[in-house]
Protein backbone atom coordinates (compact mmCIF):
# COMPACT_ATOMS: atom_id res chain seq x y z
CA UNK A 1 0.00 0.00 0.00
CA UNK A 2 1.58 3.46 -0.51
CA UNK A 3 1.98 5.49 2.17
CA UNK A 4 -0.36 8.54 3.00
CA UNK A 5 0.17 11.67 1.22
CA UNK A 6 1.26 14.75 3.46
CA UNK A 7 -0.75 17.73 3.30
CA UNK A 8 -0.03 20.35 0.92
CA UNK A 9 1.04 23.52 2.49
CA UNK A 10 1.62 26.40 -0.09
CA UNK A 11 5.02 27.79 0.14
CA UNK A 12 6.20 31.68 -0.32
CA UNK A 13 6.49 30.99 -4.08
CA UNK A 14 2.46 30.02 -4.67
CA UNK A 15 1.22 32.69 -1.90
CA UNK A 16 3.60 35.81 -4.11
CA UNK A 17 1.40 33.99 -6.69
CA UNK A 18 -1.88 34.36 -5.28
CA UNK A 19 -1.36 37.86 -4.06
CA UNK A 20 0.04 38.73 -7.64
CA UNK A 21 -3.39 37.08 -9.33
CA UNK A 22 -5.26 38.65 -7.03
CA UNK A 23 -3.76 41.96 -7.64
CA UNK A 24 -4.02 41.39 -11.49
CA UNK A 25 -7.75 40.33 -11.36
CA UNK A 26 -8.58 43.64 -9.83
CA UNK A 27 -6.46 45.55 -12.06
CA UNK A 28 -8.30 43.84 -14.87
CA UNK A 29 -12.10 44.39 -12.92
CA UNK A 30 -11.20 47.85 -13.02
CA UNK A 31 -11.41 48.48 -16.51
CA UNK A 32 -14.18 46.20 -17.24
CA UNK A 33 -16.31 47.55 -13.90
CA UNK A 34 -19.17 47.60 -15.91
CA UNK A 35 -19.72 43.72 -16.61
CA UNK A 36 -18.18 42.77 -12.93
CA UNK A 37 -20.93 44.40 -11.34
CA UNK A 38 -23.82 42.92 -12.78
CA UNK A 39 -21.97 39.65 -12.83
CA UNK A 40 -21.91 40.10 -8.87
CA UNK A 41 -25.33 41.00 -8.99
CA UNK A 42 -25.97 38.15 -10.94
CA UNK A 43 -24.10 35.77 -8.38
CA UNK A 44 -26.66 37.15 -5.56
CA UNK A 45 -30.05 36.59 -7.48
CA UNK A 46 -28.38 33.29 -7.95
CA UNK A 47 -27.74 32.04 -4.53
CA UNK A 48 -31.40 33.57 -3.39
CA UNK A 49 -33.11 31.44 -6.16
CA UNK A 50 -31.40 28.24 -6.43
CA UNK A 51 -33.40 26.57 -3.45
CA UNK A 52 -36.40 27.53 -5.42
CA UNK A 53 -35.37 26.12 -8.45
CA UNK A 54 -34.28 22.90 -6.85
CA UNK A 55 -37.25 22.58 -5.39
CA UNK A 56 -39.15 22.96 -8.69
CA UNK A 57 -36.83 19.77 -10.26
CA UNK A 58 -37.95 18.04 -7.23
CA UNK A 59 -40.99 18.79 -7.94
CA UNK A 60 -40.56 16.54 -10.95
CA UNK A 61 -39.91 20.11 -13.51
CA UNK A 62 -36.29 19.50 -15.86
CA UNK A 63 -33.94 21.92 -15.15
CA UNK A 64 -34.40 24.58 -18.01
CA UNK A 65 -38.12 24.66 -16.96
CA UNK A 66 -37.74 25.14 -13.67
CA UNK A 67 -34.99 27.88 -14.04
CA UNK A 68 -37.33 29.42 -16.68
CA UNK A 69 -40.73 29.42 -13.70
CA UNK A 70 -38.38 30.73 -11.10
CA UNK A 71 -36.82 33.62 -13.48
CA UNK A 72 -39.90 34.48 -14.54
CA UNK A 73 -41.69 33.97 -11.18
CA UNK A 74 -38.77 37.04 -9.50
CA UNK A 75 -39.23 38.82 -12.72
CA UNK A 76 -43.05 39.32 -12.11
CA UNK A 77 -42.81 40.16 -8.81
CA UNK A 78 -40.23 42.86 -9.45
CA UNK A 79 -42.45 44.38 -12.07
CA UNK A 80 -45.24 43.84 -9.78
CA UNK A 81 -43.28 46.44 -7.23
CA UNK A 82 -42.46 48.28 -9.58
CA UNK A 83 -45.64 48.97 -10.72
CA UNK A 84 -47.50 49.23 -7.23
CA UNK A 85 -45.06 51.55 -6.03
CA UNK A 86 -43.74 53.85 -8.73
CA UNK A 87 -47.13 55.91 -8.44
CA UNK A 88 -45.93 56.42 -4.86
CA UNK A 89 -42.23 56.89 -5.52
CA UNK A 90 -42.97 59.82 -8.11
CA UNK A 91 -45.17 61.61 -5.45
CA UNK A 92 -42.67 61.12 -2.54
CA UNK A 93 -39.43 62.05 -4.96
CA UNK A 94 -40.63 65.52 -4.58
CA UNK A 95 -40.76 65.24 -0.35
CA UNK A 96 -37.22 63.38 -1.05
CA UNK A 97 -35.48 66.21 -2.79
CA UNK A 98 -37.07 68.57 0.32
CA UNK A 99 -36.14 66.02 2.90
CA UNK A 100 -32.36 65.94 1.68
CA UNK A 101 -32.13 69.93 1.50
CA UNK A 102 -33.53 69.96 5.43
CA UNK A 103 -31.19 67.07 6.04
CA UNK A 104 -28.37 68.81 4.89
CA UNK A 105 -29.18 72.16 6.05
CA UNK A 106 -29.29 70.34 9.86
CA UNK A 107 -26.24 68.58 9.52
CA UNK A 108 -24.23 72.11 8.45
CA UNK A 109 -26.28 73.52 11.50
CA UNK A 110 -25.20 71.28 13.72
CA UNK A 111 -21.64 71.17 11.91
CA UNK A 112 -21.15 74.89 12.40
CA UNK A 113 -22.80 74.95 16.11
CA UNK A 114 -20.09 72.79 16.58
CA UNK A 115 -17.35 75.23 15.31
CA UNK A 116 -18.94 77.70 17.07
CA UNK A 117 -18.73 75.76 20.30
CA UNK A 118 -15.56 74.99 20.43
CA UNK A 119 -13.89 78.55 19.19
CA UNK A 120 -15.95 79.46 22.83
CA UNK A 121 -13.16 77.22 24.07
CA UNK A 122 -9.96 77.46 21.83
CA UNK A 123 -8.79 80.84 21.45
CA UNK A 124 -6.54 79.44 18.41
CA UNK A 125 -9.56 78.41 16.62
CA UNK A 126 -11.53 82.09 17.36
CA UNK A 127 -8.32 83.72 15.91
CA UNK A 128 -8.59 81.60 12.79
CA UNK A 129 -12.23 82.76 12.61
CA UNK A 130 -12.68 79.09 12.06
CA UNK A 131 -16.41 78.86 12.06
CA UNK A 132 -16.56 81.70 9.58
CA UNK A 133 -14.19 80.24 6.79
CA UNK A 134 -16.42 77.14 7.05
CA UNK A 135 -19.33 78.80 5.96
CA UNK A 136 -17.95 80.13 3.59
CA UNK A 137 -16.42 77.33 1.90
CA UNK A 138 -20.04 75.57 2.36
CA UNK A 139 -21.66 78.25 0.52
CA UNK A 140 -19.46 78.32 -2.44
CA UNK A 141 -19.45 74.15 -2.54
CA UNK A 142 -23.52 74.40 -1.90
CA UNK A 143 -24.08 77.41 -4.53
CA UNK A 144 -21.82 75.36 -7.56
CA UNK A 145 -23.22 72.05 -6.54
CA UNK A 146 -25.66 71.13 -9.45
CA UNK A 147 -23.54 72.82 -11.93
CA UNK A 148 -20.41 70.47 -10.99
CA UNK A 149 -22.05 67.60 -9.76
CA UNK A 150 -25.46 66.90 -11.26
CA UNK A 151 -24.33 66.35 -14.75
CA UNK A 152 -21.46 63.53 -13.62
CA UNK A 153 -23.93 62.21 -11.14
CA UNK A 154 -26.76 62.08 -13.80
CA UNK A 155 -23.99 60.69 -16.56
CA UNK A 156 -22.87 57.84 -14.56
CA UNK A 157 -26.44 56.53 -14.22
CA UNK A 158 -27.09 56.42 -17.69
CA UNK A 159 -23.82 54.75 -18.49
CA UNK A 160 -24.67 52.15 -15.72
CA UNK A 161 -28.16 51.46 -16.19
CA UNK A 162 -27.93 49.49 -19.56
CA UNK A 163 -25.00 46.98 -18.12
CA UNK A 164 -27.03 46.84 -14.77
CA UNK A 165 -29.85 45.05 -16.92
CA UNK A 166 -27.37 42.59 -17.72
CA UNK A 167 -27.46 41.07 -14.30
CA UNK A 168 -30.92 39.36 -14.24
CA UNK A 169 -30.62 37.79 -17.94
CA UNK A 170 -26.76 36.22 -16.33
CA UNK A 171 -28.86 35.07 -13.00
CA UNK A 172 -31.34 33.21 -15.58
CA UNK A 173 -28.50 31.46 -17.32
CA UNK A 174 -26.87 30.51 -14.16
CA UNK A 175 -29.79 28.84 -13.15
CA UNK A 176 -30.82 27.79 -16.21
CA UNK A 177 -27.26 26.34 -17.57
CA UNK A 178 -24.90 26.58 -14.04
CA UNK A 179 -24.65 22.59 -13.80
CA UNK A 180 -24.03 21.75 -17.43
CA UNK A 181 -21.41 24.83 -17.23
CA UNK A 182 -19.93 22.93 -14.09
CA UNK A 183 -20.32 19.36 -16.25
CA UNK A 184 -18.65 20.81 -19.25
CA UNK A 185 -15.60 22.04 -17.48
CA UNK A 186 -14.72 18.85 -15.41
CA UNK A 187 -15.07 16.85 -18.69
CA UNK A 188 -12.61 19.03 -19.54
CA UNK A 189 -9.99 17.59 -17.16
CA UNK A 190 -7.76 14.33 -17.93
CA UNK A 191 -8.58 11.84 -15.65
CA UNK A 192 -5.67 11.79 -13.19
CA UNK A 193 -6.30 15.33 -11.94
CA UNK A 194 -10.24 15.13 -12.10
CA UNK A 195 -10.87 14.77 -8.35
CA UNK A 196 -8.49 17.12 -6.96
CA UNK A 197 -10.16 19.45 -9.35
CA UNK A 198 -13.80 18.71 -8.59
CA UNK A 199 -12.65 19.77 -4.90
CA UNK A 200 -11.07 22.90 -6.52
CA UNK A 201 -14.39 23.51 -7.76
CA UNK A 202 -16.44 22.73 -4.81
CA UNK A 203 -14.33 25.02 -2.53
CA UNK A 204 -14.24 28.11 -5.10
CA UNK A 205 -17.98 27.80 -5.06
CA UNK A 206 -18.42 27.08 -1.65
CA UNK A 207 -16.00 30.37 -0.77
CA UNK A 208 -18.12 32.13 -3.08
CA UNK A 209 -21.56 30.91 -1.69
CA UNK A 210 -20.28 31.87 1.74
CA UNK A 211 -19.05 35.06 0.85
CA UNK A 212 -22.41 36.57 -0.69
CA UNK A 213 -24.87 34.71 1.69
CA UNK A 214 -22.55 35.03 4.76
CA UNK A 215 -22.39 39.25 3.43
CA UNK A 216 -26.33 39.19 3.28
CA UNK A 217 -26.52 37.98 6.80
CA UNK A 218 -23.78 40.82 7.95
CA UNK A 219 -26.12 43.25 6.44
CA UNK A 220 -28.89 41.96 8.18
CA UNK A 221 -27.38 42.05 11.66
CA UNK A 222 -25.97 45.63 11.28
CA UNK A 223 -29.46 46.57 10.09
CA UNK A 224 -31.03 45.40 13.15
CA UNK A 225 -28.72 46.36 15.66
CA UNK A 226 -28.40 50.37 14.33
CA UNK A 227 -32.14 50.48 13.84
CA UNK A 228 -32.70 49.18 17.60
CA UNK A 229 -29.96 51.72 18.59
CA UNK A 230 -31.24 54.43 16.71
CA UNK A 231 -35.20 53.61 17.47
CA UNK A 232 -34.26 53.84 21.09
CA UNK A 233 -32.55 57.63 20.65
CA UNK A 234 -35.29 58.99 18.48
CA UNK A 235 -33.98 59.12 15.26
CA UNK A 236 -36.67 59.47 12.98
CA UNK A 237 -36.90 56.20 9.96
CA UNK A 238 -34.70 53.94 12.29
CA UNK A 239 -35.18 51.11 9.97
CA UNK A 240 -34.33 52.31 6.20
CA UNK A 241 -31.35 54.52 7.78
CA UNK A 242 -30.24 51.43 9.44
CA UNK A 243 -30.55 49.42 6.35
CA UNK A 244 -28.69 51.86 3.80
CA UNK A 245 -25.79 52.17 6.70
CA UNK A 246 -25.53 48.66 6.60
CA UNK A 247 -25.21 48.70 3.15
CA UNK A 248 -23.08 51.63 2.60
CA UNK A 249 -20.20 49.18 5.23
CA UNK A 250 -20.41 46.66 2.20
CA UNK A 251 -17.81 49.02 0.59
CA UNK A 252 -14.99 49.38 3.65
CA UNK A 253 -14.03 52.38 5.35
CA UNK A 254 -15.10 54.96 3.15
CA UNK A 255 -19.05 53.60 3.25
CA UNK A 256 -18.85 53.45 6.95
CA UNK A 257 -17.97 56.77 6.91
CA UNK A 258 -20.63 58.26 4.65
CA UNK A 259 -22.55 56.26 6.77
CA UNK A 260 -21.73 57.51 10.14
CA UNK A 261 -22.15 61.33 7.86
CA UNK A 262 -25.45 60.29 7.54
CA UNK A 263 -26.44 59.11 10.83
CA UNK A 264 -25.13 62.19 12.03
CA UNK A 265 -27.23 64.24 9.32
CA UNK A 266 -30.76 62.21 10.51
CA UNK A 267 -30.09 63.06 14.22
CA UNK A 268 -28.96 66.71 14.08
CA UNK A 269 -31.94 67.38 11.60
CA UNK A 270 -33.93 65.78 13.82
CA UNK A 271 -33.30 67.30 17.39
CA UNK A 272 -32.07 70.96 16.55
CA UNK A 273 -31.68 72.35 19.51
CA UNK A 274 -29.86 68.99 21.16
CA UNK A 275 -26.69 67.89 19.77
CA UNK A 276 -25.93 65.31 22.17
CA UNK A 277 -28.57 63.07 20.36
CA UNK A 278 -26.08 63.25 17.11
CA UNK A 279 -23.13 62.62 19.58
CA UNK A 280 -25.20 59.50 20.87
CA UNK A 281 -25.95 58.95 17.27
CA UNK A 282 -22.29 58.67 16.80
CA UNK A 283 -21.29 56.60 19.64
CA UNK A 284 -23.98 54.28 18.33
CA UNK A 285 -22.88 53.87 15.28
CA UNK A 286 -19.00 52.90 16.74
CA UNK A 287 -20.15 50.67 18.68
CA UNK A 288 -22.45 48.81 16.05
CA UNK A 289 -19.08 48.95 13.56
CA UNK A 290 -17.05 47.72 16.31
CA UNK A 291 -19.77 44.80 16.84
CA UNK A 292 -19.53 44.57 13.01
CA UNK A 293 -16.00 44.00 12.83
CA UNK A 294 -14.85 41.55 15.72
CA UNK A 295 -18.50 39.73 16.58
CA UNK A 296 -20.07 40.00 13.29
CA UNK A 297 -17.36 39.77 10.95
CA UNK A 298 -15.95 36.54 11.95
CA UNK A 299 -19.58 34.72 12.66
CA UNK A 300 -20.51 35.31 9.16
CA UNK A 301 -18.12 36.61 6.56
CA UNK A 302 -14.55 35.13 8.15
CA UNK A 303 -15.89 31.50 7.96
CA UNK A 304 -15.52 31.87 4.10
CA UNK A 305 -12.35 33.01 3.85
CA UNK A 306 -10.32 31.65 6.89
CA UNK A 307 -7.04 33.81 6.34
CA UNK A 308 -4.99 36.04 8.64
CA UNK A 309 -6.46 38.91 9.72
CA UNK A 310 -3.29 40.86 8.60
CA UNK A 311 -3.66 39.75 5.60
CA UNK A 312 -7.27 40.86 5.08
CA UNK A 313 -6.33 44.17 6.15
CA UNK A 314 -3.08 44.33 4.47
CA UNK A 315 -5.23 43.09 1.08
CA UNK A 316 -8.21 45.41 1.39
CA UNK A 317 -5.31 48.27 0.95
CA UNK A 318 -3.61 46.48 -1.30
CA UNK A 319 -7.51 46.10 -3.35
CA UNK A 320 -7.95 49.96 -3.21
CA UNK A 321 -4.75 51.22 -4.35
CA UNK A 322 -4.97 48.82 -7.20
CA UNK A 323 -8.69 49.48 -8.66
CA UNK A 324 -10.24 51.92 -5.95
CA UNK A 325 -13.90 51.82 -4.43
CA UNK A 326 -14.61 48.80 -6.60
CA UNK A 327 -10.54 47.18 -5.25
CA UNK A 328 -11.95 47.81 -1.82
CA UNK A 329 -15.33 45.71 -2.42
CA UNK A 330 -13.90 43.40 -4.65
CA UNK A 331 -10.36 42.07 -3.10
CA UNK A 332 -11.87 39.56 -0.43
CA UNK A 333 -13.94 37.83 -2.43
CA UNK A 334 -11.33 37.50 -5.25
CA UNK A 335 -8.33 36.95 -2.78
CA UNK A 336 -10.90 33.96 -1.35
CA UNK A 337 -11.15 32.21 -4.68
CA UNK A 338 -8.04 33.08 -5.90
CA UNK A 339 -6.34 31.37 -2.71
CA UNK A 340 -8.08 28.21 -3.16
CA UNK A 341 -6.82 27.99 -6.51
CA UNK A 342 -3.49 28.97 -6.35
CA UNK A 343 -3.60 26.10 -3.48
CA UNK A 344 -4.96 23.58 -5.21
CA UNK A 345 -2.83 24.38 -8.72
CA UNK A 346 0.36 24.23 -6.69
CA UNK A 347 -0.31 20.86 -5.01
CA UNK A 348 -1.16 19.79 -8.49
CA UNK A 349 1.53 20.88 -9.88
CA UNK A 350 3.66 19.62 -6.91
CA UNK A 351 2.54 15.95 -6.91
CA UNK A 352 5.09 13.55 -8.85
CA UNK A 353 2.57 10.68 -9.09
CA UNK A 354 -0.55 12.58 -10.64
CA UNK A 355 1.75 13.60 -13.75
CA UNK A 356 3.04 10.26 -13.93
CA UNK A 357 -0.37 8.71 -14.01
CA UNK A 358 -1.63 11.30 -16.57
CA UNK A 359 1.28 10.25 -18.81
CA UNK A 360 -0.07 6.69 -18.23
CA UNK A 361 -3.15 7.61 -19.90
CA UNK A 362 -1.99 9.63 -22.63
CA UNK A 363 0.22 6.66 -23.08
CA UNK A 364 -2.96 4.37 -23.52
CA UNK A 365 -4.24 6.68 -25.49
CA UNK A 366 -2.20 6.72 -27.75
CA UNK A 367 -1.67 3.04 -28.05
CA UNK A 368 -5.38 3.08 -28.61
CA UNK A 369 -5.75 5.34 -31.27
CA UNK A 370 -2.08 3.51 -33.32
CA UNK A 371 -2.82 -0.13 -32.86
CA UNK A 372 -3.95 -0.51 -36.62
CA UNK A 373 -1.65 2.32 -38.08
CA UNK A 374 1.56 0.45 -38.75
CA UNK A 375 3.78 1.26 -41.73
CA UNK A 376 4.14 -1.54 -44.49
CA UNK B 1 -38.60 17.16 -31.89
CA UNK B 2 -35.87 19.03 -29.20
CA UNK B 3 -38.08 18.62 -26.58
CA UNK B 4 -38.35 14.65 -27.79
CA UNK B 5 -34.91 14.02 -28.09
CA UNK B 6 -34.35 15.97 -24.49
CA UNK B 7 -36.25 14.04 -23.09
CA UNK B 8 -35.34 10.85 -24.33
CA UNK B 9 -31.72 11.25 -23.38
CA UNK B 10 -33.06 11.91 -19.70
CA UNK B 11 -35.09 8.64 -20.11
CA UNK B 12 -31.83 7.01 -20.82
CA UNK B 13 -30.22 8.57 -18.17
CA UNK B 14 -32.49 7.68 -15.42
CA UNK B 15 -31.94 3.60 -16.57
CA UNK B 16 -28.18 3.99 -16.65
CA UNK B 17 -28.08 5.19 -12.76
CA UNK B 18 -31.38 2.84 -12.21
CA UNK B 19 -28.59 -0.23 -12.68
CA UNK B 20 -26.48 0.71 -9.90
CA UNK B 21 -27.16 -0.92 -6.46
CA UNK B 22 -26.46 2.60 -4.78
CA UNK B 23 -29.42 4.37 -6.87
CA UNK B 24 -31.64 1.04 -6.30
CA UNK B 25 -34.64 2.69 -3.90
CA UNK B 26 -34.97 6.02 -6.26
CA UNK B 27 -37.70 6.97 -7.73
CA UNK B 28 -37.37 8.05 -11.80
CA UNK B 29 -37.69 11.92 -10.79
CA UNK B 30 -35.07 11.20 -8.10
CA UNK B 31 -32.78 9.90 -10.43
CA UNK B 32 -33.16 12.48 -12.32
CA UNK B 33 -31.95 15.32 -9.69
CA UNK B 34 -28.94 12.88 -8.56
CA UNK B 35 -27.97 12.28 -12.84
CA UNK B 36 -27.72 16.64 -12.50
CA UNK B 37 -25.21 15.99 -9.16
CA UNK B 38 -22.85 12.68 -11.06
CA UNK B 39 -19.86 13.15 -13.44
CA UNK B 40 -19.47 10.90 -16.33
CA UNK B 41 -15.69 10.09 -16.68
CA UNK B 42 -14.18 7.12 -19.18
CA UNK B 43 -11.40 4.92 -17.97
CA UNK B 44 -9.05 2.73 -20.49
CA UNK B 45 -8.19 -1.20 -19.77
CA UNK B 46 -5.13 -0.50 -17.28
CA UNK B 47 -5.74 2.83 -16.28
CA UNK B 48 -5.23 4.21 -12.63
CA UNK B 49 -8.90 5.25 -11.20
CA UNK B 50 -7.60 6.39 -7.89
CA UNK B 51 -4.46 5.19 -5.93
CA UNK B 52 -4.28 3.95 -2.41
CA UNK B 53 -2.81 6.46 -0.01
CA UNK B 54 -4.45 8.91 -2.02
CA UNK B 55 -7.46 11.67 0.07
CA UNK B 56 -10.99 10.11 -0.60
CA UNK B 57 -13.27 13.00 -2.30
CA UNK B 58 -15.75 10.88 -4.14
CA UNK B 59 -17.84 7.39 -4.79
CA UNK B 60 -17.61 6.05 -7.95
CA UNK B 61 -20.43 3.84 -9.43
CA UNK B 62 -20.02 1.40 -11.98
CA UNK B 63 -22.26 2.19 -15.74
CA UNK B 64 -20.52 -0.25 -17.76
CA UNK B 65 -17.00 -2.43 -17.63
CA UNK B 66 -14.98 -3.98 -15.19
CA UNK B 67 -12.59 -2.80 -12.83
CA UNK B 68 -10.15 -4.25 -10.27
CA UNK B 69 -9.39 -3.74 -6.44
CA UNK B 70 -5.55 -3.93 -6.30
CA UNK B 71 -3.20 -3.44 -3.22
CA UNK B 72 0.25 -2.92 -4.74
CA UNK B 73 3.07 -4.19 -2.54
CA UNK B 74 0.57 -7.04 -0.49
CA UNK B 75 -1.29 -9.10 -3.07
CA UNK B 76 0.16 -9.38 -6.75
CA UNK B 77 -3.44 -10.35 -7.77
CA UNK B 78 -6.47 -8.14 -7.34
CA UNK B 79 -8.39 -8.57 -4.11
CA UNK B 80 -11.78 -7.82 -6.00
CA UNK B 81 -13.42 -7.35 -9.57
CA UNK B 82 -16.26 -5.28 -9.90
CA UNK B 83 -18.70 -4.82 -12.71
CA UNK B 84 -21.74 -2.60 -14.24
CA UNK B 85 -24.08 -1.59 -11.21
CA UNK B 86 -20.99 -1.87 -8.53
CA UNK B 87 -19.63 0.93 -6.55
CA UNK B 88 -16.44 1.46 -4.86
CA UNK B 89 -14.68 4.42 -3.37
CA UNK B 90 -17.80 4.91 -0.72
CA UNK B 91 -15.89 5.93 1.89
CA UNK B 92 -14.77 8.56 0.25
CA UNK B 93 -18.05 10.32 0.26
CA UNK B 94 -18.10 10.53 4.06
CA UNK B 95 -14.56 12.01 5.05
CA UNK B 96 -11.01 12.57 3.72
CA UNK B 97 -9.23 9.03 4.79
CA UNK B 98 -6.81 8.01 2.43
CA UNK B 99 -8.26 5.88 0.33
CA UNK B 100 -7.15 1.87 0.91
CA UNK B 101 -6.55 0.40 -2.03
CA UNK B 102 -5.84 0.98 -5.69
CA UNK B 103 -8.46 0.56 -8.19
CA UNK B 104 -7.69 -0.16 -11.76
CA UNK B 105 -10.07 -0.14 -14.95
CA UNK B 106 -9.81 -3.92 -16.68
CA UNK B 107 -11.65 -2.47 -19.71
CA UNK B 108 -12.99 0.26 -21.23
CA UNK B 109 -15.13 1.41 -18.63
CA UNK B 110 -17.70 4.35 -17.63
CA UNK B 111 -18.01 5.37 -14.62
CA UNK B 112 -20.40 7.79 -13.09
CA UNK B 113 -18.82 9.86 -10.10
CA UNK B 114 -21.19 11.66 -7.72
CA UNK B 115 -18.16 14.10 -5.23
CA UNK B 116 -18.66 14.64 -1.37
CA UNK B 117 -19.36 18.34 -2.19
CA UNK B 118 -22.17 17.64 -4.36
CA UNK B 119 -23.47 14.94 -2.09
CA UNK B 120 -23.28 17.48 0.92
CA UNK B 121 -25.20 19.95 -1.53
CA UNK B 122 -27.68 16.72 -2.44
CA UNK B 123 -28.09 16.33 1.65
CA UNK B 124 -29.27 20.16 1.56
CA UNK B 125 -31.62 20.58 -0.92
CA UNK B 126 -33.26 17.32 -1.27
CA UNK B 127 -32.83 15.35 2.57
CA UNK B 128 -34.86 12.50 0.94
CA UNK B 129 -32.87 11.12 -1.83
CA UNK B 130 -29.74 11.79 -0.11
CA UNK B 131 -31.27 9.80 3.20
CA UNK B 132 -32.34 6.91 1.03
CA UNK B 133 -28.68 7.05 -1.08
CA UNK B 134 -26.96 7.16 2.67
CA UNK B 135 -29.32 4.43 3.85
CA UNK B 136 -28.20 2.11 1.25
CA UNK B 137 -24.24 2.99 1.57
CA UNK B 138 -25.04 2.28 5.52
CA UNK B 139 -26.47 -1.14 4.27
CA UNK B 140 -23.19 -1.73 2.03
CA UNK B 141 -20.79 -1.24 5.03
CA UNK B 142 -23.00 -3.44 7.36
CA UNK B 143 -22.50 -6.00 4.47
CA UNK B 144 -18.47 -5.38 4.72
CA UNK B 145 -18.21 -5.35 8.03
CA UNK B 146 -20.43 -8.49 9.05
CA UNK B 147 -18.29 -10.27 6.10
CA UNK B 148 -14.74 -8.79 7.70
CA UNK B 149 -15.63 -10.10 11.25
CA UNK B 150 -16.88 -13.48 9.71
CA UNK B 151 -13.48 -13.89 7.92
CA UNK B 152 -11.85 -12.72 11.51
CA UNK B 153 -13.54 -15.69 13.94
CA UNK B 154 -12.91 -18.38 10.66
CA UNK B 155 -9.03 -16.84 11.22
CA UNK B 156 -9.23 -17.19 14.67
CA UNK B 157 -10.91 -20.51 14.76
CA UNK B 158 -8.44 -21.79 12.28
CA UNK B 159 -5.20 -20.85 14.35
Amino acid sequence: MMPARNAYRAGPVVWAAIIAGTCLILFIFQKILWLVLPFVLALIIYYVLLPVKLRLVLGGMSHDSAAGWVSSGAFALIVLIGVLGFPKLLTETVTWQDSAGRYLNGGLQFLTASVVQMETRFEMLAQAKASAEMARQIADFSGHFAEKYVPTIAMTIAAWSPSLILAPFLAFFMLRDGWRFRKFLTRAVPNAYFERSLFLMDQVDRTARLYFIGLIELTLLDTFCLAGGLWLIGVSGPLQLGLLTAVLAWVPYIGSILGCLLVVLVAATDFPGDPNVAYAAIALFVFVRLLDDFVFMPMTIGKSLNMHPLLTVLMIFVGGAVAGVPGLMMVLPVLGVVMVLGETIGMLVNDPRLRARHAHERALRQQLVTRDLTLP
Amino acid sequence: MQWFSRASQIQKVSHRLAGAGLFCNLTERELKIVDGFVHDRQYLAGEVIFDAGEEGQALYVIVSGKVAVCLPGKHETPVAELTTGDFFGELGLLDSWPRSAQVRALETSEIAVLFRGDFERLMESHAQIASKIAMQLARHLGQRLRLMLAQTAEGNAQA
